[in-house]
């Protein structure tokens, strides 16, 4: 019996000492990650709508978006982050809209696809077809729309597009109501 | 759409779509040690999908429970191993005494499926999933069947692999492509016919 | 002299993957390009180093009858810490390698040389046979990677290498090129030991 306290005890140790040490590195990167994640945004807003100026607001279902302004105080476009889960991860767009809904440009901020096939998202051709696009109309080509959808992975593609179309929609609506005050 | 969808959708997934073995790569070495015989491969196949259930029941509670409440989740891992690795300790001993018919097919698989990635792999891919909805992540008993959808979808392509190899050793093979390389390209193959089913999103 | 004797045992006589076949699935899913590669290699190597320096210096004090789960928990809270500084300081290795982070704690590869190695032999031959399997398993993650980034998508390490006429083939770089390119490569050499 006291051998077996003992087995216990030593392992209980080893436990207790990597944990210690867990939650102490988990304690120094953690703030590291949330200021890289933070600092992406703001690198991302910024390529997407260079030089304004962002005021953040919070809609009514909680989503947050950035309104952009000039120098002169004009409201020069809209960013705001559409996420929705694809064929295997959960795809962030960040976009960027100008005051007629029309997209400036889109950013994929975080995605998991296929290597290959859906991970192609990120490539500059994909996201380049967005530019000029009515927001609040996108559609893939399979579904009688404009973006042409990446060879192989449809789902992706419908996925960001839709998850664009949506959110630029709620935004239309929301600063109907709301966005007057 | 009902539950029984869902679990349907769950279960089409995890066999058919998204294959732990040919599309994940995941529990790869026993997918490829213990083929070589029908009857190994099926005791090793039930072995996983019991443990692969029990595990993913466990870990879910401990994760949702004891690790979300409390901001630990960087003990993740840990905690997942620990508790995969004394759930087979237990398991073992319970079949031992209590089955020892059981204990005789399955013994010598149990404690080969700590070490296997399939078992870790099911329990922390259950805490990121989410039901056909997208929004609505997994409860207890989403996670149980999917622990036990998964291990049966491992066993499917094992057994499929077994009856495949079984008859493989009779044929005529370049001396350097047998055993391994042969059964690796045999994978591939059948990773190519899984690969239909990919785009099928129920 | 012995130390390098340690050192070049993985990486050729004993090699994790090729030669013993441990350690299959990373070797499958995260071989789609040279970068995933490297990073996977050298962060399992340096789990396989801090266990093996950690647990060659606890095995006097660790009973026989729990050492496997003492090392399951050495082995863990390593992985566990390369994650974390994975996530902080290289997000999109991270990203991209995802579940297999987790997953070098049951890497049968780390987990088999504590037990055959580091469990009977001294610290620095610990770190030599780490060190050692640790390159044998990248080399070979390098090699399987470098074969499928260049036929399935015409780059190596993102610098494109074949001509722009070359339509890459996309099959290598999904799960069935995975096998096959294994498969072959184990092949060709299983044909070069017979020949010696």
């Amino acid at each position: 019996m006291k051998y077996y306290l003992k087995l216990g005890f030593v392992l209980l140790i080893f436990c207790a000492g990597a944990s210690g040490i867990l939650a102490y590195v988990n304690s120094l990167t953690t703030p590291i990650i949330a200021a890289r994640k933070a600092q992406d945004e703001i690198n991302a807003r910024e390529k997407l709508i260079p030089g304004a100026i962002f005021e953040e607001r919070e809609s009514a279902d909680g989503d947050s978006y950035f309104i952009a302004r000039d120098e002169s105080e004009q409201i020069i476009g809209f960013v705001f982050i559409a996420a929705e889960n694809g064929y295997s991860s959960k795809i962030q767009t960040m976009v960027g809209i100008d005051a007629d809904f029309d997209i400036i440009g889109i950013e994929i901020l975080d995605q998991g696809e296929t290597p290959g096939l859906g991970a192609n998202c990120l490539n500059e051709s994909f996201s380049a077809q967005f530019a000029q696009k009515d927001a609040l109309g996108l559609k893939v080509d399979k579904d009688d729309g404009e973006i042409v959808a990446l060879s192989g992975a449809t789902i992706t593609s419908r996925t960001i597009v839709n998850s664009v179309r949506t959110r630029a929609n709620s935004l239309k609506a929301e600063l109907e109501t709301g966005g007057e005050q | 759409m009902g539950y029984l969808g869902e679990i349907f959708v769950m279960a089409m997934t995890a066999i058919f779509i998204q294959n732990f073995v040919l599309s994940r790569f995941l529990g790869l070495c026993p997918y490829l040690g213990v083929s070589k015989k029908l009857d190994s491969a099926l005791g090793m196949g039930l072995a996983v999908i019991f443990v692969m259930t029990l595990a993913s029941a466990f870990t879910f509670l401990m994760n949702r429970y004891l690790l979300m409440p409390y901001n630990m989740e960087y003990l993740q891992t840990i905690a997942f191993i620990l508790i995969i690795a004394a759930l087979v300790q237990f398991v073992e001993m319970v079949v031992q005494k209590n089955a020892p018919a059981l204990y005789n097919a399955l013994g010598v698989y149990l404690p080969l499926i700590t070490t296997n990635c399939a078992v870790l792999g099911v329990a922390i891919l259950n805490t990121s999933l989410f039901r056909s909805d997208g929004v609505t992540p997994y409860t207890f008993l989403d996670s149980t069947l999917n622990g036990f959808f998964s291990g049966v979808g491992f066993t499917v392509v094992l057994l499929a692999m077994a009856g495949i190899r079984m008859r493989l050793e009779k044929s005529e093979l370049p001396k350097s492509m047998r055993g391994m390389p042969i059964a690796l390209i045999l994978a591939g193959i059948m990773a190519l016919a899984f690969y239909g089913f990919v785009g099928f999103k129920i | 002299m012995n130390f390098f004797k340690e050192l070049t045992r993985g990486i050729i006589k004993e090699n994790p993957i090729f030669v013993i076949v441990l350690g299959m699935c990373p070797t499958l899913a995260v071989t789609t390009s040279v970068e995933n590669a490297l990073g996977m290699g050298l962060a399992a190597t340096f789990v396989l180093i801090c266990s093996n320096i950690m647990i060659s210096l606890i095995k006097d004090v660790t009973p026989a009858s729990i050492r496997i789960p003492v090392y399951i928990v050495v082995i863990a809270a390593f992985v566990s810490i390369v994650d974390m500084m994975m996530a902080a300081y290289l997000p999109a290795l991270h990203k991209s390698l995802g579940l297999f982070i987790p997953l070098i704690a049951v890497n049968c590869i780390i987990l088999g040389r504590a037990e055959a190695y580091a469990s009977k032999n001294n610290v620095v031959m610990s770190i030599a046979d780490a060190i050692g399997m640790g390159l044998g398993f990248t080399l070979s993650l390098s090699v399987v990677a470098s074969i499928r980034e260049i036929i399935g998508a015409g780059t190596w390490l993102n610098m494109r290498v074949t001509p722009a006429s070359y339509d890459p083939m996309l099959i290598a770089i999904l799960a069935p090129g995975a096998f096959i390119t294994l498969g072959f490569l184990m092949a060709i050499m299983s044909m070069i030991k017979e020949k010696k």
